[in-house]
């Protein structure tokens, strides 16, 4: 009707700044807590090298963080990858030792593993129709008994000098492999999430799953493969670590998973999917690891560096959801109910 | 068989409620402007208009789940402020809503109680369950409801749900309920088991009110009659004074005219779809039809017939127990809709905010998302600047309204939205689309111009299915309509029979053979 | 009660017939524990076949007593999860409870009238932080409980400085592992059990407080239209959650005698109370809870684990066990409620 005000502005709105409002806080937090830190905690900063090495600490953090990324953002949640990090270490250290193949080849065979795990735990959801949760907190005892059978009374250890380079060398003495592994790892899933048809597609799934097949998608082999990635990467940290201790323990992935999931939920990614990206991630990983060091460093306990972590989680969440208004599901449901009623429901007046 | 739960609320000519000047403001926008209403006992009070006209709001702040921004509420003369939808129980007010918020996990007498079971004893003071099963089979019983008071409420159909709601309002003691457009997900029984129920209360002195926009079932059971236009009250009759009419050209605010046949068809004689014998037990079943190339044909029938489900099935999201599909001359029976859609048939369906559409992201996501291979990759990455192009392109194009192709989908108007799920579909370039309710929740005007994409699109040489419950609609823009009964095709019009009476006639006819 | 059929719509008028509601609800909401019992009895005959010992009458005691710190805080979180919601720092109030009532015991021999007490002051105090950031706040639970859960394992280390639980007093030891008489050989900690399973049974079953959590879970939106006051009722299941778990942290320090810093997080409690409960016919998706199958999936978890040890099987796959028994009652479940809606 109205054909004159019908001046098409297909122009983008936004900026095309890379972090939005939220990854701004964070690296503004980062770059405020590394400033503090190197101020004013004695030895603290010990050179620049000593400062990146400090990343080889939690790294393997920050690798599972990412997979778990892209599950969370699919509006599921993956609760095995601590075991799975185990068991694919295990998987990697009985190959070594006990059929003499290479470091790498075996390496290579247990980040497989990882990715036969997470099929797996897709296959039960998406198969079974099997709530995420549930499914994972199952095939997490599994793949946790399974990693303590074959790691047997003495797991293997005293790996290559060559494969611990990759949790504890550097290059030119300087940059840790581990972090440069965390960059490019770190690009990939950025790229991968935010510009690629794949990411596009587990977005939208996690949004609105419906939408999604009603557009045609394949919605069970998307959310059967993010499993796949989160288990892969499960299993990718569970070698640097290994590699990292020279070691391998069956229980040694259980430390990630509530660490893991703090981080995907503080760099922004919303528990019911669709939301967050993966450079908000990154900044939370590395905001909660050089916390943790920073901690330690100072001579703080690793139970006060974790209730602080929780507690930074709370409140980050806390104000995010009461300031921006951007609490989602339940959340904002329930906003809006009390802004209604006011909590308790008044008697009808005369 | 006068039962305790009418007797408690029949308090002989109790029961007026009255609005007075009730006004709604979100913002700047006045969704309701100083309307008026008096609904009296023993009277259905019906509330007309078009989509948007405010029915739903009148409604909800006539229960206590909207507060009006001015505006006032007496029921007997005693003035009200309802501050939540349980205050307006207490009160004896009560709101069935189109679909009941469900408690699937419950059983159906414990559902009729939420938040008001009876107890018993003081320490501990405890849940009557004897005392609360008796009053739902009582108050089951009182409406004539064939519904098992132990089962779980999860196994209860709309309709199903709809009654209990009655029963619900009658456990509380309200004297005054109110319909929310509860006909449109219904079946033709099922609406009629509704309106026995209705007057049933009607009967026992109930003040009744009512949202619809069919006029046969208005005219059927209405007392009085509001209709609603943009916000405010248009007309108010009762029941000697019903004209079809008027009512409906009050309601869309000009003169009803003669509708506008199509001009020109550009139907050929080329098939493009060819369905036959297509059964998705129980909804439909034996559906067979060909639509050829610049046709455009209309599924006709009340919601609930199955068309949906026949889209639905024909696109392959739904398993089908029988018959096949062909897409020019191809069997796409067994394809998944992933498949179909590289095949070259689409599907925009009728929910938009649920299925159409994916609200939080921007115009252009949704536009790519039915086919993301249209966009150009470097390196496996979705080319910006290309995607950029398509979403300029399918704006332009469609003239759809927005501050930007990276706008949120959720910041656009109804229409808009149609548009931006018709750019998705049609930029695929399809070779026949199936459009649920192309115009369902849009405004008046935009309507227009989606019926003139949808022509234009005919005449590039797509077939065309358009499924829509608005019979000035399929009369507008069918160059052949099909009418769907209860999951089978039982009429085909064409030509100069396509008018709004044959075609209602040729479904609402088949109602009654097949309903008796 | 005869209706009419005088109605012309062909409206089928039949007044439902006044039989007892308890039967049919009975018939359908015990299944899963039948389920339980038929399962648990298999396994102890079967087992049994095999070893005798199995079933003799002190190793049913011990599997008996071997379940109830675990299904005690398995109660608590069928509170949580029949709203919809999830507790995972359980596992923390468990052992912070544990380690605090050792260590006083033990370093300044307080009564144990006053650990229970302080279990009830930390489960309450915990449980509702919890409760309000969930409600209050509207975070996400799993979120909530995720932050809290680190912040009360860290109180937990401060608290203890490296200490641990070691030994605990006589009447402490006592409440762990006496019987209830001595011609009564019932465990006192099973009788705990007892008594708060029938507490949460009833409360779940005839309170208005139980019918609203489980409207809350059902449809929270729905059931504040109702009329149903959301935010305290899940202040309140979080409480309870909380005391309970307290509860089990005390049982636990009086049952073995130890506790240390990781005592509770350790063993995962927090995801072996979720286990229990879906084990026990609690519905993840909320809205419906099962006190009666939590105790019982609890007493068939230690049925289960124990008859590995009388198989010989190596302790590592215990936690496979587990996980299946997860999977296979979980699937199953669905099954059976896809069936009846079927129906």
């Amino acid at each position: 009707m109205k054909e004159v005000e019908n001046t098409v502005t297909a122009r983008r709105t936004g900026s095309r700044f890379p972090l939005d409002g939220w990854e701004r806080s964070l690296l503004a937090l980062l770059v405020v807590e590394i400033a503090g830190f190197c101020i004013g905690i004695p030895g603290f900063y010990d050179g620049i090298g000593s400062l990146l090495g400090l990343t080889q600490n939690f790294l393997p953090f920050g690798i599972v963080a990412l997979g778990l990324s892209v599950v969370i953002l699919t509006g599921g949640i993956d609760l095995s990858v601590g075991s799975m990090a185990g068991l694919g270490a295990i998987v990697m250290a009985e190959f070594w030792q006990g059929l003499h193949l290479s470091i790498w080849l075996s390496a290579l065979l247990g980040v497989g593993t990882g990715a036969v795990l997470g099929w797996i735990n897709g296959m039960i959801i998406t198969r079974l129709n099997t709530e995420p949760l549930i499914a994972t907190l199952a095939t997490s005892f599994i793949y946790g008994s399974v990693g303590t059978a074959l790691a047997g009374e003495n797991p293997p250890a005293g790996f290559p000098d060559s494969f611990n380079a990759l949790g504890q060398g550097e290059v030119g003495g300087l940059i840790p492999y581990q972090l440069i592994l965390f960059v490019v790892l770190a690009i990939f899933f950025s790229l991968l999430m935010s510009r690629s048809a794949y990411g596009r597609k587990v977005v939208m799934i996690g949004y609105n799953g419906e939408a999604a097949r009603y557009s045609g998608m394949r919605v069970p082999r998307v959310i059967c493969s993010a499993y796949v990635i989160s288990g892969t990467m499960a299993a990718l940290a569970g070698i640097v670590l290994a590699s990292y201790y020279s070691a391998v323990r069956p229980d040694m992935g259980d430390i990630l998973l509530l660490t893991t999931i703090t981080m995907v939920v503080l760099g922004g990614v919303s528990i019911f999917g669709g939301e967050g990206r993966i450079a908000g991630v990154v900044m939370a990983v590395l905001l909660l690891g050089v916390l943790r060091q920073g901690m330690l460093i100072a001579g703080f306990s690793d139970m006060v560096t974790t209730m602080v972590t929780g507690a930074i989680l709370l409140t980050a969440i806390a104000i995010r959801n009461l300031v921006s208004g951007r609490g989602t599901g339940f959340a904002l449901l329930f906003l809006r109910l009390r802004r209604l009623g006011g909590g308790k429901v008044p008697e009808a007046a005369e | 068989m006068a039962s305790a739960a009418l007797d408690t609320a029949r308090g002989l000519d109790t029961g007026v409620y009255e609005a007075r000047d009730l006004t709604k403001r979100y913002g700047n926008v006045a969704v309701l402007r100083g309307v008026s209403l008096t609904m009296r006992p023993g009277r259905v009070h019906t509330i007309m208009g078009e989509n948007g006209a405010g029915k739903s709001t009148a409604f909800k702040m006539l229960s206590g789940i909207v507060k009006p921004t001015s505006g006032s509420l007496s029921l007997d003369g005693h003035a009200l402020s309802l501050a939540s939808p349980a205050a307006a129980h207490h009160a004896g007010i009560y709101l069935v809503p189109q679909e009941p918020a469900l408690m699937p996990e419950l059983t159906v007498t414990e559902t009729m109680f939420v938040g008001q079971l009876p107890t018993t004893g003081m320490f501990p003071r405890r849940v009557d369950w004897k005392a609360a099963r008796s009053r739902a089979v009582q108050a089951l019983a009182t409406l004539k409801l064939d519904i098992d008071p132990d089962q779980l409420a999860r196994h209860l159909s709309i309709a199903q749900q709809q009654q209990l709601e009655c029963a619900k309002a009658l456990l509380r003691g309200c004297r005054v309920i109110l319909f929310d457009e509860p006909t449109s997900p219904l079946t033709t029984h099922e609406v009629e088991r509704l309106f026995t129920t209705m007057r049933r209360l009607r009967g026992e002195g109930y003040t009744l009110g009512f949202i619809s926009h069919r006029m046969d079932e208005v005219l059927d059971i209405s007392d009085d009659i509001s209709v609603l236009r943009d916000g405010a009250l248009v007309d108010s009759v009762e029941r000697e004074a019903f004209d079809r009419v008027r009512l409906l050209s009050k309601m869309v605010g000009r003169e009803m005219r003669v509708v506008p046949r199509r001009q020109i068809s550009h139907a050929t004689t080329t098939p493009i779809l060819r369905v036959t014998g297509l059964a998705h037990e129980p909804r439909f079943r034996d559906v067979s039809f060909t639509l050829h190339k610049g046709e455009i044909l209309g599924f006709a029938g009340l919601v609930g017939a199955g068309r949906t489900e026949i889209a639905e099935t024909i696109f392959g999201l739904r398993r089908r127990d029988a018959g096949t599909v062909e897409l020019a001359g191809e069997d796409i029976s067994a394809a998944s809709s992933h498949d179909i859609i590289r095949k070259g048939l689409v599907y925009a369906p009728e929910d938009r905010a649920r299925h159409g559409a994916v609200l939080p992201m921007t115009i252009t996501e949704n536009l790519t998302s039915g086919l993301l291979e249209r966009v150009k990759t470097r390196m496996g990455l979705l080319s910006q600047s290309d995607e950029d192009r398509i979403g300029a392109e399918t704006v332009a194009r469609y003239r759809v309204r927005c501050a930007g192709t990276d706008q949120k989908m959720r910041q656009l108007s109804g229409g808009n939205q149609q548009k931006v799920v018709f750019g998705k579909w049609m930029g695929i370039g399809p070779e026949v689309a199936i459009l649920d309710e192309p115009t369902r929740g849009v405004d008046v005007g935009a309507k227009d111009e989606i019926y003139e994409l949808i022509d234009g699109l005919a005449h590039e040489g797509m077939g065309i299915i358009a499924i829509s419950s608005e019979l000035e609609e399929l009369v507008r823009l069918c160059d052949r309509i099909l009418s769907v009964y209860e999951g089978r095709i039982v009429a085909e019009l064409t030509g100069d029979d396509i008018t709004p009476e044959r075609v209602s006639s040729s479904y609402l006819t088949s109602a009654e053979v097949s309903g008796r | 009660m005869k209706a009419s059929m005088t109605e012309t719509s062909g409206f089928k008028t039949v007044a439902p017939s006044v039989k007892d509601s308890r039967a049919t609800r009975r018939a359908r909401r015990e299944t899963r524990e039948i389920t339980l019992i038929v399962a648990a009895v298999v396994v102890l005959l079967a087992v049994g076949a095999i070893n005798h010992r199995f079933v003799s009458f002190e190793n049913i005691r011990f599997m008996v007593l071997n379940s109830v710190v675990l299904s005690l805080v398995a109660l608590g979180q069928t509170w949580v999860i029949a709203t919809k919601g999830i507790d995972l720092s359980v596992a923390p109030i468990m052992g912070l409870t544990a380690v605090v009532t050792g260590l006083l015991a033990q370093g300044s021999g307080l009564p144990l009238i006053g650990a229970f007490g302080i279990a009830l002051v930390i489960g309450l105090v915990l449980g509702t932080i919890n409760g309000l950031l969930v409600a209050r706040l509207t975070i996400p639970p799993i979120i909530v409980t995720l932050g809290t859960y680190s912040i009360y394992s860290g109180l937990i280390f401060i608290y203890s400085n490296g200490t641990q639980v070691d030994q605990v007093p006589a009447a402490y030891a006592a409440f762990g592992n006496g019987r209830i008489a001595p011609w009564l050989p019932i465990p006192i900690p099973v009788l705990t059990l007892a008594i708060v399973l029938f507490l949460c049974w009833f409360a779940l079953g005839y309170t208005l407080f139980g019918r609203a959590v489980l409207a809350i879970g059902n449809n929270a939106v729905a059931a504040y239209n109702a009329g149903v006051s959301v935010i305290s009722t899940q202040v309140r299941v979080y409480m309870i959650s909380g005391v309970l778990a307290a509860l089990a942290g005390l049982v636990f320090v009086c049952y073995t005698g130890s506790a240390t810093v990781t005592t509770g997080t350790g063993d995962h409690v927090e995801l072996q109370s979720i286990a229990v409960a879906l084990i026990g016919g609690t519905a993840i998706a909320g809205g419906r809870g099962n006190m009666i199958g939590t105790v019982l999936g609890g007493l068939f978890l230690s049925v289960i684990l124990t008859a590995l040890v009388f198989l010989h099987v190596p302790p590592i796959w215990y936690s496979a066990g587990e996980g299946a028994m997860i999977l296979v009652t979980v699937t199953l479940g669905m099954r059976q409620s896809r069936a009846g809606k079927a129906s």
